[in-house]
Order: C-alpha cells, then sequence, then structure tokens
C-alpha cells in the first residue's frame, strides 16, 4: 500500500435486496492504521456494508475502494488484501485446530513453511494453549473466537474487517478481544470493525453511527461527545429508599433539557451552566451528583432523537 | 496438484470418513445392501399355497397336484373343501385348482376337459408364474397319462439364452443394485456438501479467500468422484467374488463408463445444491431425481412399455446409459457401437449439467 493511500474509501454507497434498501448512499473513508467503528443497531447496514468491502456482495450502486483496488471490479485482489472475520462462526466445528488453519492457508494458496510460522506467530499473539488436534467444537466460545481471528489474520493482511466480533462473549473475553485489536492497530494494522456495544466503541479512533442504512454521524468519539452535546451533563446519584419527589420537581423545572435513566442513577442535561447552579442548590443534600463527559449511548440516543423529531 | 484443490481434498475426507458411522454408511452399507438385494431379490416365485379340490377317485386331477407340490413352487394348502374363492379372498391360498363335478379324469376322456384355475391376481408377478408353471405341468401330465394321443408339432422353438443362460437373476440385478448404491452416494452427498457450507456459515470463510469459482466447485466434487469410484470397485469386486457375476468386457471400457456415470451424478447432485436452499431442500432434491431416475432406469421395468413422454424423459437419465453400459460390458462383454453411443450421452449429460451448476454458482451472499 502507498503512504497516505486511503484504506478504506465509500463513494455513494448503496445497496438493496429487491424493494428494501439495505445500505443507503453512504460515503467514508478510513484512513490505514485507523481503527475505525460502525456503530449501530442490527440491520442498521453495518454487515451489508462489510461485505461490499470485502468483495462479498456487489453494490446496488456507488463506488468503493479498498487498498486503493475496487472491491467489484478487482474483488479477488481486495480479498488478498483483507482480513474478515464475519459474525457467524466460520470456522469447521467437525475439524481440528490445526486442520481448520490448514484448510484456510489451502485457500489461500500459503506454503506449509508459511502456514506453520504464521500459526506459531497467531498463537503466540491469542496466547493460545490448547493442543493443535483439538475439535473446534470442544472449545470454549471465547477461545473459538479468537480463534477465528487467527484464521482471519493468517495471511497476514493489512486490513482487517471485524463484524461483531465480540458479540455474545463474557466481559472479560471481550476486553481481552479489544487488547488484541489495539496491538494489532499498533502494529499498523487498519482496523474495521462493527459492534452494538457503545462502550466498546470508546477504543476507536473514529467512528461512524448508522441508522436505517445511513450514517448519522462520523468522528471521533470526543468530538462526537462535544458537539452532540454543548450542554454539560449531569450524573446523580439518589441513595437508595429516598423520596422520588425531587425527580419530579426536576421534571418540571424549565432549565432542564432532559433527564435519561441510566441504572439507578439518572443523566440530566441541563441548558446550560449557570442554570446548573440553580438547581443543584435546590436538590436535596442526599443525592450525589456530578459533572460527567456524556457516554457514546448518550450521543446516540441524543442523534437518533434528532433524526426522529426532524 | 493445485494447493487449494488439495485442501479441499483432505477437509472433505476428513470431514466425510472421520465419523466410523458416516464411514460405514458409505463403504459398509452399499456392500450389505449388495449381499441382501443380490441374495434376496429374484423374479422367481416360489411356495405358492395351492388348495386343490377334487373327488377322492379321480387320478388325472391327484396327478395334477402331485407334480405341482413336487416342482418346488407350490405349497399345499390343507382345507375341508371349502368354497375355494374363499380360500384365495381370504388369503389362505394363492391359487386354487377346481376340478370339474364328475371328475377330471372321466372329463379327459370325453374329450372336453376344464380345469378351473382361481390365481389371485393381487400380485401381477406371481399370477403370470403360477400361470405359466401351471401350463406346464398340466402339459407333462397329459402327455404322460396319454401317450401318443396328441400329435407331434409340425414346429418346435429350439430357445438359446445367450449372456445369462442360467438366467441367474442375480445378474440381472447386480447392476442395477451397484448403479443405484452408487447413485445415491454421488447424487446425495455431493447435492447436500455445498448446502451445509451455506448452513453452517462456513461458506463465507471459501468466498471470503482469493478462489476461483471453479476452485471450489471441483474442490467439493472430486473428493465424492474418488469415493465413488472406490465404491464402484468395491462393489464390483463383491459381485464378481460373491455371486461369480461375469466380467466379459474390457476393463479400461468399465473404468471409463463409471468415471463418466459419476461426473454425471455428482454434477446433478452439484446442480441440486446450487438451486436449494438447505440441506432439507437438498435431500428432498436429490430423491426427487434418485427415484424417477431409478424408476426409467430399465432397471425394474422394462422402458419400452411406457408411454412415449417418459421414454423421452428417459433420455435425460443418466441411469439409463450406465445400466445398458454396465449390462452390455459385464454381462455382454462390451459392443464398441453401444458403449460410445451411451457413453457419448453421459458425457452430455456430466456437460449440461455441470455448466448449469457453474453459471448458477455465485460467490456472493445475499
Amino acid at each position: 500500500m502507498k503512504k497516505n493511500q486511503l484504506a478504506v474509501q465509500a463513494r455513494h454507497l448503496s445497496v438493496r435486496f429487491g424493494t428494501f434498501t439495505a445500505v443507503d448512499d453512504i460515503s467514508f473513508a478510513v484512513r490505514p492504521g485507523e481503527i475505525f467503528g460502525f456503530l449501530g443497531a442490527n440491520g442498521a447496514g453495518k454487515t451489508t456494508t462489510i461485505r461490499v468491502l470485502c468483495g462479498l456482495l456487489i453494490p446496488s450502486a456507488g463506488q468503493a475502494w479498498v487498498a486503493g483496488l475496487d472491491c467489484q471490479t478487482q474483488a479477488a485482489d481486495v480479498k488478498t488484501k483483507v482480513g474478515y472475520m464475519s459474525q457467524r462462526f466460520t470456522l469447521y466445528s467437525d475439524l481440528t485446530v490445526a486442520e481448520n488453519l490448514a484448510f484456510t492457508a489451502a485457500l489461500r494458496k500459503l506454503d506449509t513453511r508459511t502456514l506453520q510460522r504464521r500459526t506459531r506467530e497467531l498463537f503466540d499473539f491469542i496466547h493460545f494453549d490448547y493442543p493443535q488436534n483439538s475439535m473446534v467444537s470442544d472449545l470454549p466460545g471465547g477461545i473459538k473466537q479468537q480463534l477465528a481471528l487467527a484464521a482471519a489474520l493468517l495471511h497476514d493482511p493489512p486490513i482487517i474487517f471485524l463484524d461483531e466480533p465480540t458479540a455474545g462473549v463474557a466481559p472479560a473475553v471481550r476486553a481481552r478481544f479489544w487488547s488484541l485489536i489495539r496491538q494489532l492497530a499498533r502494529a499498523g494494522k487498519t482496523i474495521f470493525v462493527t459492534t452494538h456495544y457503545l462502550d466498546e466503541a470508546e477504543n476507536c479512533r473514529r467512528i461512524a453511527l448508522m441508522r436505517d442504512g445511513q450514517i448519522i454521524a462520523l468522528d471521533s468519539p470526543r468530538r462526537l461527545k462535544a458537539s452532540a452535546f454543548p450542554e454539560p451533563v449531569l450524573e446523580i446519584e439518589p441513595q437508595p429508599g429516598t423520596s422520588r419527589e425531587w425527580l419530579r420537581k426536576l421534571k418540571l423545572d424549565p432549565r432542564v433539557a432532559r433527564i435519561q435513566p441510566h441504572g439507578r442513577r439518572y443523566h440530566v442535561l441541563v441548558l446550560n451552566g449557570p442554570a446548573w447552579q440553580g438547581i443543584a442548590r435546590r436538590l436535596p443534600k442526599t443525592l450525589s451528583l456530578r459533572r460527567i463527559q456524556p457516554s457514546l449511548e448518550d450521543v446516540f440516543i441524543r442523534l437518533v432523537e434528532a433524526e426522529v423529531s426532524a | 496438484m493445485n494447493l487449494t484443490l488439495r485442501g479441499f481434498m483432505k477437509k472433505e475426507f476428513l470431514q466425510t470418513l472421520r465419523d466410523p458411522r458416516m464411514s460405514f454408511f458409505v463403504f459398509g452399507a452399499p456392500l450389505l445392501q449388495l449381499l441382501v438385494f443380490g441374495y434376496a431379490i429374484s423374479t422367481e416365485v416360489r411356495n405358492i399355497r395351492l388348495a386343490a379340490q377334487y373327488a377322492p377317485g379321480d387320478q388325472l386331477a391327484r396327478r395334477i397336484e402331485a407334480r405341482a407340490l413336487s416342482s418346488g413352487w407350490f405349497v399345499p394348502v390343507t382345507h375341508q373343501g371349502e368354497d375355494p374363492f374363499a380360500l384365495v379372498q381370504s388369503g389362505r391360498a394363492d391359487v386354487a385348482l377346481v376340478a370339474p363335478a364328475g371328475g377330471l379324469s372321466r372329463a379327459a376322456r370325453r374329450g372336453d376337459a376344464r380345469l378351473q384355475v382361481l390365481v389371485d391376481a393381487t400380485n401381477v408377478i406371481q399370477a403370470r408364474a403360477v400361470e405359466r408353471y401351471l401350463g406346464a405341468i398340466v402339459q407333462g401330465v397329459i402327455q404322460e397319462t396319454f401317450p401318443g394321443q396328441a400329435p407331434p408339432s409340425p414346429l418346435g422353438l429350439e430357445i438359446r439364452t445367450l449372456y445369462n443362460p442360467a438366467q441367474v437373476t442375480t445378474f440381472h440385478m447386480v447392476p442395477g443394485v451397484m448403479l443405484m448404491l452408487l447413485s445415491l452416494l454421488t447424487i446425495l452427498l455431493p447435492s447436500m456438501s455445498l448446502v451445509r457450507e451455506k448452513e453452517t456459515g462456513t461458506f463465507e470463510t471459501l468466498v471470503s479467500a482469493p478462489v476461483k469459482n471453479w476452485e471450489i466447485l471441483l474442490g467439493k466434487t472430486l473428493p465424492f468422484m474418488i469415493l465413488g469410484l472406490v465404491l464402484v470397485h468395491l462393489i464390483f469386486l463383491a459381485a464378481v467374488l460373491i455371486f461369480g457375476l461375469p466380467m466379459r468386457g474390457a476393463y479400461w471400457k468399465f473404468l471409463l463408463a463409471a468415471v463418466m456415470f459419476i461426473i454425471s451424478t455428482i454434477s446433478v447432485g452439484t446442480m441440486i445444491s446450487t438451486i436449494s436452499r438447505g440441506q432439507q431442500q437438498a435431500m428432498m432434491g436429490s430423491f426427487f431425481f434418485l427415484f424417477p431416475a431409478i424408476m426409467l432406469s430399465g432397471m425394474m421395468f422394462p422402458l419400452e412399455n411406457m408411454p412415449q413422454a417418459l421414454v423421452w424423459a428417459a433420455y435425460l437419465n443418466p441411469l439409463k446409459y450406465m445400466l445398458t453400459l454396465l449390462r452390455n460390458i459385464l454381462l455382454k462383454g462390451g459392443d464398441d457401437w453401444v458403449f460410445w453411443t451411451n457413453l457419448g450421452a453421459l458425457a452430455i449429460l456430466a456437460l449440461a449439467a455441470a455448466t448449469f451448476s457453474f453459471k448458477r454458482f455465485r460467490q456472493t451472499l445475499n
């Protein structure tokens, strides 16, 4: 890949299945070495976009390039440059670990020596210490997921597409998986990752929020928060068992824009800084309150609400 | 060999044969079925239950009954002179012989003897056999009882049965059984194998790699071709060693026919795979093809007797050509014209099915 060349570029990309529009005229670019997050609910069009970029789906309109190659006309070349980890489990459960990797290597025409070297490197990377002749069906879920990542990385691709890599795995495994992703990025790989866990998206350099096939926002997490919430956001944590009278009063206060429950806590959005001072004085002392950075979830909710009302 | 194809070979063999039960279904079960079919299935009808009713003094009728029982085809039914219709109706007898009221011997001397035969024709094959056997038995008894009375026939047939002089049913059946077992393996397994990859999601592994369409299609079918060739030889050896099936033609003709047939059935299987949406559909599709293909192969029923539309349909049936080839090579020594025309027909069918699958196959996920 040439220097300064974009890793991924999409221009007015649309994908329709019959009358259903899965991806609706999206454009974006991903720089080399970036962790680029694709966020959105199920059915927002994330997987469809990834499949176009990996050369697995032909777009209805628009164009996409990966590593400078056209995803439609140079699909075979694109496939040599990308590693793709599907949201479905795509290893063979009735083959052993070694047999799966050998078959993946055969598909990509890697010779035995390359296969052995890469297997060693990748097992080291994911700390895989099960016997290589274990059947894949016998491995625990999180380990299978890391093995699928290893298989996607076998040919050492510069660009890696991960489609919901952490769906349905335990929190500890999710954290471990993200540390692998960050290591890959540090090693210079471009990572394109989709998720619907908004907390994970904080790991991304930039994120695109998708809704109904469209990108409704695209920026770094920090800038997204700043632009979505110019006003202060406060978190209020009531003591268990205290009266909810303050909440009723707060809801009636004209200086309060919105109250969003987050578990036991509440995120309160006020119109401006000075207004907050007035409100805080009237709240009971038993409430613990602090000014916070809005979470991406707040951002997402706000952006989607703005979309709906517009 | 291409690295990708070699990878496919290894993977498919591992997936198909690692489970000992599956290995048994691929190799053991067909041999077992060959034994069962080869020994048990025969168009000869035996153990026909015969009820004969005649007056105690009727010598001629007694002789006919005795001859029938000693022929080995019939077994006696004990009865107390009930209505012979009731005997057949209730299923106690397959056939009832009823002598005329005055006795068969006396009627025969008068020259107008009529022996009633009530045959249960709910099983047509058995009814025809009964008719044939009884005709021969009565003829024999008459000639013995009234020697010199029947005029010598001015014309006699001298029949020579060629290729299967003893009319051993097994020789007729074994090529058919070989054909059925081979078709089952080479249509059903390939039809399910590609759809299974789609169902389990591993199809994404295949298509996200830079592989060519022909590499996937050949990689998914070549292993079954080899399995099919191994199976055909296993069945062939068993048929020769156990049933004494003659091998009168050249081995290379047999091999070439087997290869061409397997290519055609695997192409049909792959075609079914490319139009099915799941393993269940693929399985239904395979049987939907297999049953009529077996019926229209000429293995059980002669094609010549079928309506013209079905005869045309049979031209699209690889099983029909292979059966002709097998019988021709194994029993008749492999006539060149028959060999090449049928082989050519198989090749055309194989090419058509393979082209269809290739055109229909997509590496995209929709």
